[in-house]
């Protein structure tokens, strides 16, 4: 009878962990299809496209796997912040922050070449940090809420980045005439994360995996994770066994801000070459991450696998757009909605009702 | 002196949406519901708004719709944080992101653009002068074509006012707020009245969502909600959700972007001015939060 | 009869709560349910009272069959229960949580002027006095009950159920308490006292069932029984009694000096100055809310105090962290298992390890070994005997019993010269509360300062060589171990002093 139960439950812990991702999965891309249909397009096509432009071709996948690379990175930002009961939002400001950092020591440090790209990935992880670390003090200090202060610093940000790129750092070579977004001066060649072979995808997705196999270890092996998970689940706890939670606060903080703004720097060193107005703000790299590491329920090897999925969503997608003709937000729209059926710990409440009523009904027979 | 004017009008326009969503953001805040949707909400009903103006020319249906859009977002947002217990934060970003993408895939499918969308032809909502206004000089700028949704903003502040805390409604609703398992140990059904009252005050953000899109001329940009959903929610925090107090709050970010916006041309860049509604936020909550702090600290002194 | 319950069972997953229950209560009767902790006597309540649906059985009230789907069909039957935890709007006043859903309106408004009026005059008839206009947030508990007991009369509730009532009450409380109950049958309402205390049982009631292990095990008349039967009857075997050897007390161990800590604007600790030696279990007997917990914290280091100083081992340890502290030797069993004892949603192993994560061989240079973790909890799980399927198993899934041995395992292992226990056996069962008090007198057989915090007047009384009694925040009495006597302990607990001779 026990073992039974045990198993049961073993059973049903499982059916919890992975099911409800399919189902979210399941249920967006009918709703998906819905949206397609709606326009005249024949969906199964469409997604056939966006599955053969994520993953079809090698040069296909890694670009999937080059664009999953600042997505892997806010989701690791959002896992290490969230473990540890800080729900902050601002992974997007500190990549953004990170990115121009990059771009700047990039352009302007005169450094050998792979030192300077070193450098430029110092001053990323410094700036996220710092940034990070900022709304840490708002919280602290004056009992500012993470959401609203991520949520406003992200904008804060962005706005920043855009005058430094439109003014003072702007690229001395742009054509003024040519209608596009402002953007900062081209790094020279050696100043880049190459490909790690030919035809493949940049060192910075290698670092990136990196990062989650480090904060994979810091969770599980260290007391530094012990003491965060602690601190996440019950804070209260956490300081009654002699936990330094401002201590605390300041190191996750830290860290989910290296994290984005590495995130950055990769986007910088590996793929554009320079910091381009709104490339991380329109992209969303920092949001999908953070639906990256929600589908992974803030596991970080989780959140390197939804990344890429992620990633190929919008891979795919484009390729989807440019062959069918399908607006590239299909794609957005898919991803809301796989977050909001992952909001819910449905499955569990699904079944317990039905369970409830079995019981209710027995009870009334017997 | 006419400058003044014009800024305390732009200030008050800018007032406008964020009081309206940020009156519906205390609702929800009352009965522990804890809404960003917000933004998204915004940005859809705005939206919907100018679709229906778009096709219909019909400035009471495009109302109608935005608030009909609104209720339905927020409905979808309480009902999945109330009933199926989604996380508050997660279930907010998850609509969001949908209508961020939603809204800008339906802009380029039907105006084939991702930009703005400007038809010279549509008038936006009809401009309501106070009677006998136009004769006085300053205030005639001051009130100068301000719509009836603006007007209304206001009265629904003192509108909510009055059902929060003087209706039997708003008693319960505030009571079931404070302590849930006391409510329904009285046999109150507690989450349906937190999933009414929200959705019925999602209402106020499809008037706001008509503002933004309908306020001026007819017109949307992709992204027209400009985080104003987030500053409304900033808003709410402020006021701990009185309705009254909402008016000071919003007055505070809206009379900032106005600054904001009065400042361009001027020798600051405009991307910073556009940081400054955002950084007063922040600087907002700081403030008071120290102040509060430091009250409570000079009485335990005191003794 | 009023109500009459028949084979009534319920089950929460494999727990029976109530096993084929079958009670009913008289017209204008005080009928009393007695029993330990877990005997089911709350749940066959929650039954009646619409907030449990039992797996199978029948509710019989005014002689018709009812089935309640939710509190105000209970209410709608004449049924009110005053909770043992009060189910109030803090921020709200007296009048607004009387009238809370049959609130008196003109139109859609609230008619506050009537509201007043009503709740004033049922307070007069009952003879409850009460400020209507009050805040919830600054009355004392036993006004708070008083709003409760109003609250159901306003209701025209005929059968009035009282869980656990005397719990929170100051010994003067309890006796306004018991005048109320007799004056509510007296007007002719029918009563259901459920309790563990059995003084109060024969105090106040006139029939007595006594439940264990969800079933009904007993029926008495209060006039044919005794409350050595019925506590016989209660546990199912005769009660164990301490056998305390004298103290040896040797040096100070813990100490404060004219500790002080003021909170909103209200001073909740003034001067306190207290000290446990080693090899004493020293009590602090108070009701709750008098400063106890803000004394523990600011000793643990869990908040600063604004003036005076703490002392462990003899350093001075103010204001330092947590850490600090515990590392000077302090170990703390703290007042709400949940709350601040353990982390719910985390493993037993992730529970125990909590104040020596750092600690050799448990981590070494920030790394940890799993391994030795493991060891570690399970021979603390074996040790204490918590009724646990793994290590790894959840915290919450614990028995509350459980739970809490586990928090004291963790925290007695710890081997510290100072023990602060607060709450030690709140809401347990007694076979637990007997096993953790033989573990503290052993602690203190081995030479342990012990700091003992409970609202039990028993427990205090029983195990503690010297005694503390706090009042708002202040220390107004102090007692050696057979000097002292409950009255006037009680007495002291809520302000009075013996030259006013109350």
């Amino acid at each position: 009878m026990d073992n039974e139960r045990n198993w049961k439950r073993a059973l049903l812990g499982v059916v919890d962990i992975v099911t409800q991702p399919l189902i979210a999965v399941l249920i967006s891309f009918l709703l998906g299809a819905v949206v397609i249909l709606v326009i005249g397009k024949n969906p199964l096509l469409a997604y056939g496209e966006m599955i053969r432009g994520a993953f079809g071709k090698q040069v296909y996948l890694m670009n999937t796997l080059k664009r999953a690379t600042p997505i892997i990175m806010g989701g690791l930002a959002v896992c290490i912040a969230w473990r540890s009961g800080y729900e902050a939002m601002g992974g997007e400001g500190q990549m953004i922050l990170g990115a121009v950092a990059a771009a700047l020591v990039g352009y302007y440090l005169p450094l050998p070449g792979w030192l300077r790209v070193l450098a430029a990935m110092l001053a990323a992880a410094a700036a996220g940090a710092v940034y990070s670390m900022f709304s840490g003090w708002l919280f602290e200090r004056f009992d500012v809420t993470f959401v609203i202060s991520t949520l406003m610093l992200n904008y804060i940000a962005n706005y920043f980045a855009a005058y430094l790129c439109n003014y003072p750092l702007r690229d001395p070579e742009a054509n003024v005439y040519q209608m596009q977004n402002a953007q900062t001066g081209k790094l020279p060649e050696s100043v880049a994360l190459p490909p790690v072979m030919k035809g493949w995808v940049h060192w910075g997705f290698v670092l990136a995996v990196l990062a989650v196999v480090v904060t994979w270890f810091l969770f599980r092996k260290t007391s530094f994770g012990y003491k965060s998970r602690m601190g996440g689940l019950n804070p209260r706890f956490a300081l009654y066994g002699g936990v330094n939670a401002r201590r605390m606060l300041y190191l996750v903080m830290l860290l989910s801000g290296v994290m984005a703004g590495l995130g950055g720097s990769f986007e910088v060193l590996g793929s554009k070459s320079r910091y381009v107005d709104q490339m991380i703000f329109s992209t969303g790299y920092a949001w999908t991450g953070m639906v990256a590491a929600l589908l992974a329920n803030m596991n970080p090897i989780g959140t390197l696998l939804a990344s890429v999925l992620l990633a190929g969503l919008a891979v795919g997608g484009s390729t989807m757009m440019l062959n069918m003709d399908i607006p590239l937000e299909v794609c957005n729209i898919i991803e809301g909605i796989i977050t909001l059926f992952m909001s819910a710990r449905m499955i569990r409440i699904v079944a317990g009702n039905l369970r409830r009523r079995k019981r209710a009904k027995g009870g009334e027979a017997a | 002196m006419t400058y003044l004017a014009q800024v305390i009008n732009s200030t008050i326009r800018e007032i406008t949406p964020i009081l309206l969503v940020a009156l519906c953001a205390g609702v929800c805040s009352k009965v522990q519901v804890f809404n960003i949707a917000l933004e998204g909400t915004l940005l859809m009903s705005a939206f919907f708004a100018f679709l229906t103006h778009y096709f219909l020319h019909n400035i009471f249906l495009s109302i109608a719709v935005a608030m009909v859009v609104a209720m339905g977002m927020t409905l979808i947002m309480s009902f999945f944080i109330v009933r199926l217990k989604g996380q508050p934060m997660i279930v907010g970003m998850a609509l969001n992101t949908f209508a961020r993408g939603f809204t800008t895939f339906l802009l380029s499918v039907i105006f084939k653009t991702k930009g703005a969308v400007n038809p010279s032809d549509l008038k936006g909502l009809t401009k309501f002068d106070l009677p006998g206004i136009k004769q006085i000089p300053f205030l005639s700028t001051v009130f100068g074509s301000l719509t009836v949704i603006d007007y209304l903003a206001f009265v629904m502040a003192i509108v909510m006012f009055v059902i929060m805390y003087r209706t039997v409604i708003g008693f319960r609703l505030r009571a079931l707020g404070i302590n849930k398992s006391a409510a329904s140990s009285l046999g109150i059904n507690v989450p349906r009245y937190q999933i009414l009252a929200t959705t019925l005050s999602g209402s106020m953000i499809g008037l706001a969502g008509c503002l933004l899109s309908l306020g001026r001329n007819a017109m949307f940009i992709q992204d027209i909600s400009g985080a104003r959903g987030y500053v409304a929610l900033a808003a709410n925090n402020l006021c701990k959700g009185h309705p009254l107090g909402a008016m000071i709050s919003s007055a505070l970010f809206g009379f900032t972007t106005a600054l904001a916006r009065s400042l361009q041309g001027t020798a600051i860049r405009q991307q910073l001015l556009q940081c400054i509604p955002y950084i007063a936020t922040i600087a907002a909550m700081a403030f008071y939060n120290a102040y509060a702090k430091a009250k409570s600290k000079r009485r335990n002194r005191g003794l | 009869m009023v109500f009459e319950m028949k084979h009534i069972t319920k089950t929460y997953d494999s727990v029976v709560a109530n096993d084929d229950v079958s009670l009913h209560l008289n017209r204008g009767e005080i009928l009393s349910i007695v029993g330990e902790n877990g005997a089911g006597k709350s749940t066959i309540m929650k039954i009646l009272y619409g907030l449990e649906r039992p797996d199978c059985g029948e509710i019989y009230v005014n002689g018709k069959l009812c089935r309640f789907h939710d509190p105000s069909d209970a209410m709608a039957a004449g049924i009110g229960m005053v909770q043992q935890h009060f189910m109030l709007f803090e921020q709200m006043t007296v009048a607004e949580n009387i009238v809370f859903k049959n609130e008196l309106r003109k139109g859609p408004f609230m008619d506050m002027k009537a509201t007043v009026d009503t709740v004033r005059q049922i307070s007069e008839r009952y003879e409850l006095k009460i400020d209507p206009l009050a805040r919830i947030a600054d009355c004392p508990v036993g006004l708070r009950q008083r709003v409760e007991i109003l609250k159901i009369l306003y209701q025209n509730a005929e059968i009035i159920i009282f869980d656990e009532p005397s719990a929170v009450l100051t010994p003067l409380e309890v006796d306004a308490l018991l005048e109320t109950i007799r004056g509510l049958a007296k007007a002719g309402k029918s009563i259901v006292l459920i309790t563990h205390k059995l003084q109060e049982v024969m105090a106040v009631s006139d029939r007595v069932y006594v439940m264990r292990q969800g079933k009904v095990v007993a029926e008495r008349m209060a006039g044919e029984t005794d409350i050595a039967e019925l506590a016989m009857l209660m546990v199912g075997h005769p009660l164990a009694s301490y056998e305390i050897e004298p103290p040896k007390p040797g040096a100070t161990l813990l100490e404060t000096k004219g500790l002080k800590l003021v909170e909103n604007g209200r001073e909740v600790l003034s001067d306190v100055s207290l000290h446990v030696n080693a090899g004493e279990i020293v009590g602090i007997a108070g009701v709750s809310g008098n400063g106890q917990s803000e004394l523990i914290r600011c000793i643990t280091g869990l908040e600063k105090a604004m003036g005076g100083q703490v002392l462990v081992g003899g350093k001075d340890m103010t204001n330092r962290s947590v850490r600090e502290i515990r590392d000077a030797g302090l170990a703390h069993i703290s007042e709400d298992r949940y709350v601040w004892g353990s982390a719910p949603e985390g493993s037993l192993e992730e529970n125990v390890l909590m104040a020596r994560q750092d600690e050799m061989p448990y981590s070494r240079r920030g790394i940890m070994r799993p391994k030795a973790i493991r060891e570690y909890a399970a021979r603390l799980i074996g040790d204490f005997n918590v009724k646990a399927s793994s290590p790894a198993q959840k915290m919450r899934e614990l028995s509350g019993g459980n739970a809490q041995k586990l928090i004291v395992a963790r925290e007695m292992s710890l081997d510290t010269p100072v023990l602060i226990c607060c709450e030690p056996t709140r809401g347990i069962d007694i076979g637990a509360m007997e096993a953790i008090h033989s573990r503290m007198l052993q602690r203190r057989q081995d030479g342990a300062a012990i700091l003992l915090v409970s609202s039990e007047l028993t427990e205090i009384m029983s195990l503690s060589d010297r005694i503390y009694v706090i009042f708002e925040g202040r220390i107004v009495g102090e007692f050696q171990r057979g000097s002292m006597d409950d009255k006037h302990l009680g007495l002291l607990m809520v302000g009075g002093s013996i030259e006013h001779g109350q």
